[in-house]
C-alpha cells in the first residue's frame, strides 16, 4: 500500500513538471499553431542559467526568477527574429527552424557550461528528513513544492485568461487571429507575448526538476522530460490548457505504475512508452482527448 | 456600396481596414489612413467583415471587451457594453454564452456591437445582411440606422440587396470590375434607368 | 524566382520544332529561334539529341573521372567520402518522404540504426557473409518505415513529425535494453575479419577502406537512380501532389494515406540500406554513438541544405554535413558541431530556402532547357514532363541529371 502510495506521489511528481512543460507548448501551439520542438531545450538553457546564478553565490530564488525573465525574453525574442517571418510560409519551415534551435540551444549550452553534470540546489526543504508521511508513504518537501508551482501556475493562468486584458486578447488571437486584429488587438505582440510566456514557464518547469531528475543538470535533462510533455500536451490536443495538465498527471503516474509494476519496463524504456502513449492517443482520436476539432475550408 | 461579384467591394473594405496591401491614399477626414489593422480601428474605422468573424470560443461578454481592446476608459468600455446590449437586448440574454452557440443572426448583432466597441467614426460593413432572414435583415439595418442618427456614426455598407441598402444609404456608390461606375443619392439611382437596368436589374 | 521558367521551357519547342522532330539524331539543335532574337533566352537542348547525349556522357565521365580520383586519396580520406557516400544514401531516403512527399522525419536515425544493427548483430552474432545481410535489413526497415508510416492515416503534418521524433528517440533506448542480441549500452564491435571484401574481389582484408568505397558509390548511384525513376513515376506523382495539396490530391483520386505510408517504407528501406552499410564501414556500433536524433538532425540538415525535393541535393548535402564539422575545428559529435548544425538549419531556411542545389538549379535552368523531342507524341519514358503546379524547386530534379 505505502509503496503504491509512493509510486503515486513520484508519478504525481513528474506529472506536475510534464504538464508544466505541456502548457508551454499549448501556449505556444494556441498562438502560432504550431508545436516548439525547442520548448525544452531553451527551458534546459535557461536553467543552465539559473545554475550559473548560483554558481554566483546569488540565492535560489533570485537565480529562478531570473532564469522565468530571461525564458520570456528568449521565447519573445525567438518568436519575433526566427519564427514570424517564416510561418507564413509553410509548416515545414517552422519545424526546421525549431529543429535549428533545439540543436543549437542545447550544443549552445554546452559549449558554455561544459557537458558535465551539475548539481543544482533545490527552492524546497528536501533533505532526508523534510517529509510528512502519508499512510506509511513519504511525501518529500520538494514534491510538495513542485505540485504547489504547478497548482499555483494554474491559479496565475487563470487569472491571466480570465481577467486581464493581455490574457483575453490571447485568447482572441488563439480563436481567430484575423478577427483580432481586426478588433484592434496587437496581434503580433500578442504572439511575442505568448512565446515568451512560454519560455517563462519551461523555465520553471527546468529550474524545479533538475534537483530531482535522476541525471540532475546535464544536457539529456529535458529530453525526455519534453517528449512526456509533448504526450500530455497531445493528450489535450494541443490547444487545451486542462488537458495539458491532466495529460502531464495522467502520463507521470502511469509511467510511475507503469515502471513500477511492469517488470520488462523497468525503467530505461520510458520514453518508449511515452512514445506508445502519444500513437495510441492519436490513433484514438487524433485532435486529442481534450482538443477541439477544426473544420477546415479549402 | 453596390456591385456584382467581383466588382471588388470585399477587397475595398479589406484594403481600408488594413488586411491588404495597397497603393495608392486611403484618407479619412483628410488624413491617410495607416496601413496596420490595428492602426487602422485606432484611427477610428472598425470593419465588421463578411462572415462575421466573431470568436466563437469566447462568450459574447468577452467578444466585445476584445471589440475595446484599442480603449483604456474601463467605465466608458462597460458602460458601452450596457448600452449595446440593451440595443441589441439578444446579447444581453446571451451575454455568458460563447458566440459559437449563437444563431447567424445573432452572431451578425454581436460582430457589429463589437466593431462598435472601439468607438469607431467610420463603421464598415462588408454584407452584413449575408445569410440573414428577411426579418432579421430589417431589424439590423434599423438599429444601424438609429445608431447612424443618434451616434453620428458614418456607416459604409456592402450590400447585395440594392433595394434594401438605397432605403438606408444617403449615397450610393456602384463598384464595377474595381471602379466606381456610378454615384449619387438613392433617388438619383432610382430615377436612372439605364443605370438601374445595367446595375440593379430591375 | 523562377517561376516563368516552365512556360519558357513549355513554349521554346513550339517556336523551334514546330512539325515534330523525330526523335533521332538531330543536328545541332541549338537554340534557334527564340534564343537568337532575344539574345539572352536559354541555350535550348532537345531531349535525345546528339547533344544532349553528349553532355549525358560528360556528367558519366565526370563521376567516374572524380570517383577515380578520389579513389586515390589517403586512406582516411577514402573513408571520409565512404562516409560522404553513406549519409548521402541515408538523405537520399529522407529525401524522398520529407522532400518529395512533404512530411517531415525526425526519426530517420532510427531507421539507419536500424539498418545498423541488422546487420551488425547478422554479422557478428550468426556469423553472415555482410553482402547477404543488405536484403534483410533493407526489408527490415521498409517494414519499420510502414509502422512509421501507419499514423498518417489519421494524422498530419505536426503530429507525424512528433511520431518520427518519438521513433527517433525510442531507437537507441530499446538497443540498449535488448542487450544479449545488441550488447546494449557497451555496444556491438563486428570483427573486421568478418567485414573482409568477398573472396571474388581479390581484395585483402586490408583493403575493406576502398572496398566499401567503390560499394557505397555504386549504392549511391544506383539509389539515386531509383528515387530519379520513382519520384518520375506515377505514384511519384502522387507523393508530390500529396505535399502541393493534400485534398486536392485525394478528390483527384490519389489515396493520400496509402502513398504516404508507402512513401515511408521506401524511404526508411533506403536509409535502413545506408545503415547496413555504414556498418561494414564502421565496424563497431553504440546506441548514442551514430543513431542518436543528432543523426537525424545532421540528415534533415544536409537535405536542406542541399537543397529539399532535388537529385543531387542529398550529395551536396552529405559533402556539407560531413566537412562541415571539421571545418569548425571540432568532432562531429562535439557541441560546436550541433550549435553550427543549428545556426546553418536556421540560415538556410532564411537565406536560401531552396538549398544549394536548389539554388543552382534555378541558375541553371533560366539559362539551359532540356525539352522533350516531340512534345504531342511524348514516348513513355519521357512522361517525366512537368507535373501540373508544382513548386518551383520540384521541378529542378526533372532537368538535372545532365549538370
Amino acid at each position: 500500500m505505502d509503496l503504491f502510495l509512493e509510486r503515486l506521489i513520484s508519478g504525481l511528481t513528474n506529472g506536475s513538471i510534464y504538464a508544466l512543460l505541456a502548457l508551454a507548448l499549448v501556449v505556444v501551439f494556441r498562438g502560432t499553431g504550431t508545436l516548439n520542438f525547442a520548448q525544452g531545450e531553451l527551458a534546459l538553457f535557461t536553467t543552465f542559467v539559473a545554475w550559473w546564478l548560483t554558481t554566483q553565490s546569488l540565492p535560489i530564488w533570485f537565480a529562478i526568477a531570473a532564469a522565468l525573465g530571461v525564458g520570456f525574453i528568449m521565447g519573445a525574442l525567438i518568436e519575433r527574429l526566427l519564427i514570424r517571418p517564416v510561418a507564413k510560409r509553410n509548416d515545414m519551415a517552422v519545424l526546421i527552424v525549431a529543429l535549428g534551435l533545439f540543436t543549437g540551444l542545447n550544443s549552445l549550452a554546452g559549449l558554455l557550461w561544459g557537458s558535465e553534470t551539475k548539481i543544482m540546489p533545490s527552492p524546497f526543504p528536501n533533505g532526508e528528513s523534510d517529509f510528512i508521511s502519508i499512510g506509511g508513504a513519504r511525501l518529500y518537501g520538494d514534491a510538495l513544492g513542485v505540485w504547489g508551482a504547478l497548482i499555483g501556475l494554474m491559479g496565475l493562468m487563470t487569472l491571466l485568461f480570465r481577467f486581464t486584458k493581455v490574457g483575453l486578447h490571447m485568447r482572441a488571437v488563439a480563436d481567430n487571429a484575423t478577427s483580432a486584429t481586426l478588433a484592434g488587438v496587437r496581434t503580433s505582440r500578442i504572439l511575442a507575448i505568448g512565446w515568451g510566456l512560454s519560455g517563462a514557464i519551461g523555465a520553471l518547469a527546468g529550474v524545479l526538476v533538475t534537483p530531482l531528475a535522476p541525471q540532475q543538470l546535464s544536457l539529456t535533462t529535458m529530453f525526455s522530460i519534453f517528449i512526456a510533455a509533448s504526450a500530455a500536451a497531445l493528450f489535450g490536443g494541443l490547444d487545451s490548457l486542462v488537458g495539458a495538465v491532466v495529460g502531464g498527471l495522467v502520463i507521470g503516474v502511469l509511467e510511475a505504475m507503469l515502471t513500477g509494476y511492469v517488470s520488462v519496463i523497468g525503467g530505461s524504456l520510458q520514453q518508449t512508452s511515452a512514445l506508445l502513449i502519444i500513437v495510441v492517443i492519436l490513433f484514438a482520436k487524433p485532435t486529442g482527448l481534450f482538443g477541439t476539432t477544426k473544420l477546415v475550408r479549402v | 456600396m453596390l456591385g456584382a461579384n467581383g466588382a471588388g467591394k470585399t477587397t475595398t473594405m479589406q484594403a481600408i481596414a488594413g488586411l491588404m496591401s495597397w497603393r495608392g491614399s486611403i484618407e479619412l477626414d483628410g488624413r491617410p489612413l495607416p496601413r496596420r489593422p490595428e492602426q487602422v480601428v485606432r484611427s477610428g474605422v472598425s470593419l465588421v467583415p463578411q462572415g462575421r468573424g466573431t470568436l466563437g470560443a469566447l462568450t459574447v461578454l468577452e467578444n466585445l471587451r476584445v471589440g475595446a481592446a484599442v480603449r483604456t476608459d474601463a467605465a466608458g468600455v462597460s458602460a458601452d457594453i450596457d448600452r449595446w446590449c440593451e440595443v441589441f437586448p439578444v446579447l444581453g440574454r446571451r451575454s455568458r454564452q460563447t458566440a459559437g452557440t449563437l444563431s447567424g443572426g445573432e452572431q451578425q448583432m454581436l460582430a457589429v456591437a463589437r466593431a462598435l466597441m472601439s468607438r469607431p467614426r467610420l463603421l464598415l460593413c462588408d454584407e452584413p445582411s449575408l445569410g440573414l432572414a428577411p426579418i432579421v435583415v430589417q431589424e439590423l439595418f434599423a438599429t444601424l440606422a438609429r445608431i447612424n442618427e443618434t451616434d453620428g456614426t458614418a456607416m459604409l455598407i456592402v450590400e447585395q440587396n440594392a433595394e434594401l441598402a438605397m432605403d438606408l444609404a444617403s449615397t450610393v456608390y456602384l463598384l464595377d470590375v474595381g471602379t466606381i461606375a456610378a454615384s449619387g443619392t438613392p433617388a438619383d439611382f432610382r430615377a436612372d434607368d439605364a443605370v438601374r437596368t445595367a446595375y440593379l436589374g430591375y | 524566382m523562377g517561376v516563368q521558367d516552365p512556360t519558357v521551357v513549355d513554349d521554346t519547342p513550339r517556336v523551334t520544332a514546330p512539325g515534330g522532330m523525330p526523335s533521332g539524331p538531330v543536328p545541332a539543335p541549338v537554340s534557334p529561334g527564340g534564343g537568337g532574337l532575344t539574345g539572352r533566352g536559354p541555350l535550348t537542348i532537345i531531349e535525345g539529341s546528339r547533344r544532349h547525349w553528349a553532355l549525358r556522357a560528360l556528367g558519366v565521365v565526370a563521376v567516374v573521372a572524380v570517383l577515380l580520383l578520389a579513389s586515390q586519396a589517403q586512406a582516411f580520406r577514402v573513408g571520409q567520402f565512404t562516409n560522404v557516400f553513406i549519409i548521402a544514401i541515408a538523405i537520399v531516403g529522407l529525401n524522398l518522404v520529407t522532400g518529395h512527399t512533404g512530411l517531415l522525419s525526425i526519426g530517420h536515425s532510427a531507421f539507419f540504426g536500424l539498418g545498423a544493427y541488422t546487420t551488425g548483430v547478422l554479422v557478428a552474432r550468426y556469423d553472415a557473409a555482410p553482402m547477404t545481410t543488405i536484403p534483410v535489413a533493407v526489408v527490415l526497415s521498409f517494414v519499420l518505415g510502414l509502422l512509421v508510416g501507419l499514423p498518417s492515416l489519421r494524422i498530419k503534418g505536426l503530429y507525424l513529425a512528433l511520431v518520427t521524433l518519438t521513433v527517433g528517440v525510442s531507437f537507441p533506448e530499446i538497443i540498449r535494453r535488448a542487450e544479449e542480441l545488441t550488447g546494449g549500452a557497451a555496444g556491438l564491435v563486428v570483427r573486421s575479419a568478418s567485414l573482409a571484401p568477398p573472396a571474388w574481389t581479390g581484395l585483402g582484408r586490408a583493403q575493406r577502406g576502398i572496398w566499401m568505397f567503390w560499394v557505397s558509390a555504386a549504392v549511391l548511384l544506383l539509389v539515386m537512380w531509383l528515387s530519379r525513376n520513382l519520384v518520375r513515376s506515377r505514384f511519384g506523382l502522387g507523393m508530390r501532389s500529396t505535399r502541393d495539396h493534400e485534398i486536392a490530391a485525394a478528390a483527384s483520386g490519389v489515396r493520400v494515406a496509402r502513398t504516404k505510408i508507402l512513401a515511408f517504407g521506401v524511404s526508411g528501406a533506403i536509409t535502413g540500406l545506408a545503415g547496413s552499410l555504414f556498418t561494414m564501414y564502421i565496424g563497431a556500433l553504440s546506441p548514442d554513438g551514430s543513431f542518436t536524433l543528432l543523426k537525424s538532425i545532421e540528415l534533415v540538415t544536409g537535405l536542406v541544405l542541399g537543397g529539399i525535393a532535388t537529385q543531387l541535393g542529398p550529395v551536396v548535402g552529405a559533402v556539407a554535413v560531413v566537412f562541415l564539422p571539421q571545418l569548425t575545428g571540432a568532432f562531429s559529435t562535439g557541441p560546436l558541431s550541433g550549435v553550427v548544425f543549428g545556426v546553418v538549419l536556421i540560415a538556410i531556411v532564411f537565406v536560401m530556402p531552396e538549398g544549394i542545389v536548389g539554388r543552382i538549379g534555378l541558375w541553371v535552368r533560366r539559362r539551359v532547357a532540356v525539352v522533350p523531342a516531340d512534345r504531342p507524341g511524348l514516348a513513355a519514358d519521357t512522361t517525366a514532363a512537368p507535373p501540373p503546379a508544382p513548386p518551383p524547386h520540384s521541378n529542378t530534379h526533372n532537368r538535372w541529371e545532365d549538370q
